[in-house]
């Protein structure tokens, strides 16, 4: 390129207020290859684009440079407008003059003379730039919905009902989530079970979706539009396609007496079972763990009484390989607990709340379990310890949540509400009792939600203590609550007979493997990192993975619900194509020279270097040489990095342009 | 495996006459090869024109193979002829090697390179006491004086993995560790001081290239010094180009040399480049516990990223 353009903008004052703009555009005027230069208030806005389109033609350019923000921001709208004068999109480069530079420096001395530098690394490369086609490949209309909670259901069945192809993949037993655990939600409290199994039963009988339920996802390989998912069905030691549910094999099984963590280990559950009765699929497994014929090879009852013979104790792992053009992940959250943490982990227990030793000290979600008519006590609010009905229950906001010295700064978001909640499925059900709630403030955003605080407060007369609670402690059978009540400056203490403690939202455990196997970032606490916070809200930065649900961040149902259907329609509109465009930054291999030792091959992380055999006219191998696949290169470089002779270079990364690119400075 | 106690009580020369029995293996199994054709060529040693020397010889012909030896001037790593490069030898069809324990190493480096398949050479390993360093004088027996350096510490006198062991190991006697000695000298220096060594070194590189033709892992089709477009290393003799393409040398050869000291033979100007890779062999196999040339590897040390990699020398 030879005549080259470069536009310096102003970013409104982002720019300008530090770098001296007028200065750069003089600057670049004078670089070899330079043909036009000039400064603007707003190069992104529509006067600022045809002002680029203008000079284009005017002045008959063949490269471009926009010295402005960083190219993840506009180098879409500029490639674009430079597209629409004729020119092919690839010549047109983003100098990043507002990150890189304006943004972190103050001398406005040294900043003008540091953008200069930009710009003249920017006009090197694009001198040297190819005019690049770009590439299309096939999508694979086909989803996969990593989660089957409330997220992963709504998307499923969204992106399902526009007529797609949908596979979900569900760990547990059953698809529901925690959700499926809820009692009553707010703010409207209808019962959980009875607007979720309805979904639930609609995922198991839509034509369009595959459900895999005790699976897990083993290997991901391939990119947006061409996913290839390796799936593990964990060996359900029960015949899906035999099994009638009829639940003789439950009933029969000796072993009853393991502790049913659907429950939250207040009841109890076969050895052969289903999370709970509602689940979907209504198929059992066998918990080998403690199954006394995988234990000791004697028992085999549940096998003998099943009439279709479903139950088989060979079954082995099953590794599935499904095509996916785009990925959802829905894999919600885990509780914190109080209980100790590892000595190395930046996340602390509660040793002045007992570390989880005093019975009746409960979650919110055990909670959810006794208020719920399909949980342990049949809806009655007993207490784990004894069984007696409380009458002074005192809940705890704010566990681990906000609690910077425990390791967690943010806010859970869900627990203001559901304690308010708590409160009054409490008063519903034992009339004489007091509820007393200890929060730091009520956070009660959203639509009717802090009508329902209010209404716990003043219709169902639960009493707010505004304050910490500093310990609590077991006194014959109570347990003492010592705590402060800021708003008037007391200590207050109260003996409770049921403790509930609004435990922080956290990330799946675990959740950071499944990142690093889909390519995806998380934070420091392992959610996963959508692309923009504001304007990619249920994007991945990695293209094609879309994100639902609490695995995000803390979030209720209503939330839940929304970014699942909107993570679903990105997903439609990725698949109303039956192409994709992609960026032409591939690899590329000299043939002439490459050596053959395959060391790219190795290193290549999406396995896009294949081996290609060159064969003369009548056939006989001449040599064998490595090839990329310009459907599956990433653009990382990796290769070209690794090459000995440096016969692989990357489109746009040439090894002529990076050193032409120092040579510049 | 070397039975130390007899090291110990061997003599200070060795026996050379025990390579006699190496030949003669040699052009047994080379003539038995190539009539039952097994074999297109067998790449061995012949006698040189002067007394006591010996060139690489490709052979194929069993009368031919007759005049393949093994002495102790069987000097070459003669594992450099079955690169991919090398086509008007891998041309000739499937082929039969000599190689002793040093060159066994570089065989393996190629089969974990792609350079070569293991199903397409036949190794014909000898059992080798030791070659004579460049100079030496070659009418006296293999002893302290005039032995290759990389002979004194050999731990692969006994070459492992082969097809065939042609003879066998004389007694072998201890000779003074000169190359552990060198090394430890060089890691005693000061950054600065180490950084002066190799700089009067490479200053005196005449960028003959000598080196590079003999390494049987400088393969490239076009080594990255010889580019132009862009100049990666200048390509005169000058300080700042010798400098870059020491390090260019040292850096795609850690992990991979195989130790046969070709280059440091080959070299005019004798600069120690032996002494250069084997600081970065010693580096690689404490940061990654890895050596070269023990058994093809799927993806070198540099190649491969591992979390427990040692990265305590990022600072
Ligand atoms: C005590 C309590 C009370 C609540 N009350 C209310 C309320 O009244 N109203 C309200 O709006 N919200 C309430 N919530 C919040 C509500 O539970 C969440 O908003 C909702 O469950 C989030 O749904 P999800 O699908 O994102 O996650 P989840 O419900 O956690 O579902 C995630 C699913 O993914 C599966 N999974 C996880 N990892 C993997 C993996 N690697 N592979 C495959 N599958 C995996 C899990 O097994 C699970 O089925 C409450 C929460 C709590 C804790
Ligand atoms: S939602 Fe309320 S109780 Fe929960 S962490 Fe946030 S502020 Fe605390
Ligand atoms: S690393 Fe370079 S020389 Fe080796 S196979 Fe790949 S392109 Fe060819
Ligand atoms: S740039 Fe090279 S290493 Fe990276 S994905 Fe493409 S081919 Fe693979
Ligand atoms: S053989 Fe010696 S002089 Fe020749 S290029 Fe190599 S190091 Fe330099």
């Amino acid at each position: 390129m030879s005549r080259i353009g470069v536009f310096v903008c102003h970013c409104g004052e982002n720019i300008s207020r530090t770098v001296d703009v007028e200065r750069v555009a003089q600057a670049a005027a004078r670089l070899p290859g330079v043909a036009y230069a000039t400064d603007y208030k707003y190069m992104c806005s529509d006067p600022g684009q045809s002002l680029l389109k203008k000079a284009i033609a005017e002045h008959n350019l063949d490269g471009v440079v926009v010295a402005a923000c960083s190219p993840r921001m506009h180098e879409k709208t500029f490639r674009k407008a430079a597209e629409a004068t004729g020119l092919n999109p690839f010549v047109c480069e983003m100098a990043n003059i507002r990150e890189h530079c304006s943004w972190v420096h103050e001398d406005r001395e040294e900043a003008t003379a540091k953008a200069i530098d930009i710009v003249k690394l920017m006009a090197a490369r694009v001198r040297r730039n190819r005019r690049l086609a770009a590439i299309t490949v096939p999508v694979t209309k086909r989803a996969l919905v990593i989660g089957g909670g409330i997220a992963g259901i709504q998307a499923a069945l969204d992106i399902a009902d526009a007529g797609h192809e949908v596979v979900l993949v569900e760990r547990e037993p059953s698809i529901g989530g925690h959700m499926a655990q809820l009692s009553e939600t707010f703010p409207t409290l209808d019962c959980s079970q009875c607007i979720m199994t309805p979904k639930m039963v609609d995922v198991a009988n839509h034509p369009k979706i595959t459900l895999h339920t005790y699976s897990e996802i083993e290997e991901v390989g391939g990119y947006i539009g061409n996913f290839q998912v390796t799936v593990r069905k964990k060996a359900r030691s029960v015949d899906m396609a035999k099994c009638t549910g009829c639940g003789v094999c439950m009933a029969k099984c000796p072993q009853k007496k393991i502790p049913n963590a659907f429950d939250k280990d207040m009841g109890t559950r076969p050895a052969i079972y289903v999370p709970f009765p509602q689940a979907v699929p209504n198929t059992p497994v066998i918990d080998r763990e403690n199954c006394t014929y995988f234990k000791s090879g004697k028992c085999g009852v549940c096998a003998k009484v099943c009439g279709p013979c479903a139950v088989d104790y060979t079954q082995q792992d099953e590794l599935v390989t499904e095509q996916i053009g785009a990925i959802v992940v829905a894999t919600g959250f885990d509780l914190y607990s109080i209980e100790p943490k590892p000595a190395d982990s930046p996340i602390q227990g509660y040793g002045e709340f007992g570390y989880g030793t005093i019975p009746d000290v409960i979650d919110g979600m055990t909670f959810e379990r006794l208020a719920s008519a399909s949980g342990p006590t049949g809806g009655k609010i007993l207490r784990p310890s004894d069984g007696k009905e409380p009458k002074e229950v005192v809940f705890i906001q704010c566990v681990g949540s906000r609690a910077r010295e425990k390791g967690i700064s943010y806010c859970s978001k869900i627990c203001c509400m559901y304690t308010a909640k708590h409160t009054m499925l409490y008063k519903h059900k034992v009339h004489d009792g007091q509820a007393y709630v200890f929060f730091m403030d009520a956070r009660t955003p959203g639509k009717n939600y802090d009508e329902f605080w209010r209404r716990a407060i003043e219709e169902e007369e639960a009493v707010y203590i505004r304050g910490m609670v500093s310990r609590l402690y077991q006194k014959g059978d109570k347990v003492v609550v010592m705590g402060s009540d800021i708003s008037v400056g007391i200590q207050v203490e109260i003996e409770a007979d049921l403790v509930v403690l609004a435990t922080a939202v956290q990330a799946r455990k675990g959740a950071d493997t499944l990142a690093q196997k889909l390519g995806i970032s998380y934070d420091k606490y392992n959610f996963y990192s959508e692309a923009h916070a504001k304007l990619k809200p249920v994007e991945c930065a990695t293209a094609g993975i879309y994100l639902a649900g609490a695995c995000q961040g803390p979030k209720d149902i209503p939330d839940t619900v929304s970014q699942a259907s909107a993570a679903a329609a990105k997903v439609m509109t990725l698949f109303a194509k039956d192409q994709l465009e992609r960026e032409p930054i591939v690899a590329r291999v000299n043939e002439r020279f490459c050596a053959a030792c395959f060391a790219c091959k190795k290193v290549c992380p999406y396995g896009a270097v294949e081996e290609k055999e060159i064969r003369d006219r009548q056939g006989n191998l001449i040599r064998v040489v490595a090839s990329v696949n310009p459907g599956v290169c990433g653009g990382c470089g990796t290769c070209q990095a690794t090459c000995p002779s440096k016969s692989v270079e990357l489109d746009g990364y040439t090894d002529e342009q990076v050193m032409a690119m120092i040579e510049a400075l | 495996m070397i039975d130390l106690a007899k090291k110990i009580e061997a003599p200070a020369t060795i026996d050379i006459t025990a390579y006699a029995g190496a030949t003669e293996a040699i052009r047994a199994e080379a003539a038995k090869l190539l009539t039952e054709g097994a074999v297109a060529a067998v790449i061995g040693y012949i006698p040189g024109r002067r007394n006591g020397t010996a060139i690489p010889a490709i052979v194929t012909s069993p009368e031919k193979a007759q005049e393949l030896i093994f002495s102790p001037a069987c000097v070459n790593n003669l594992a450099l002829y079955l690169t991919r490069a090398k086509k008007e030898v891998k041309g000739k069809g499937r082929l039969a090697v000599v190689a002793k324990g040093c060159d066994m190493r570089a065989l393996a480096g190629l089969m974990g390179e792609s350079q070569l398949k293991r199903e397409d050479v036949v190794i014909i390993g000898v059992a080798c006491a030791g070659v004579y360093g460049s100079g030496a004088d070659r009418d006296a027996p293999l002893a302290e004086k005039n032995i290759a350096r990389k002979c004194r510490e050999c731990r692969v006198h006994a070459p492992e993995g082969a097809d065939v062991v042609a003879g066998s190991l004389p007694p072998l006697p201890e000779f003074s560790p000169v190359e552990a000695e060198e090394l430890a000298r060089l890691e005693a220096m000061t950054p600065a001081a180490r950084w002066a060594f190799w700089k009067e070194h490479f200053s005196r590189c005449i960028r003959c290239m000598a080196c590079r033709s003999l390494c049987p892992f400088c393969y490239c089709e076009q080594c990255i010094c010889d580019r132009n477009r862009p100049q990666a290393v200048e390509a005169t003799p000058r300080p700042a180009g010798n400098m870059a393409w020491h390090i260019v040398r040292a850096m795609h050869l850690a992990g991979r040399c195989a130790g046969c000291a070709e280059c440091e033979r080959a070299c005019p100007m004798d600069i120690p480049l032996n002494l250069l890779n084997r600081k970065m062999a010693r580096e690689l196999k404490e940061l990654y516990g890895h050596e070269a040339g023990l058994e093809p590897k799927e993806k070198g040390p540099l190649n491969e990223y591992r979390e427990d990699d040692d990265q305590s020398f990022i600072k």
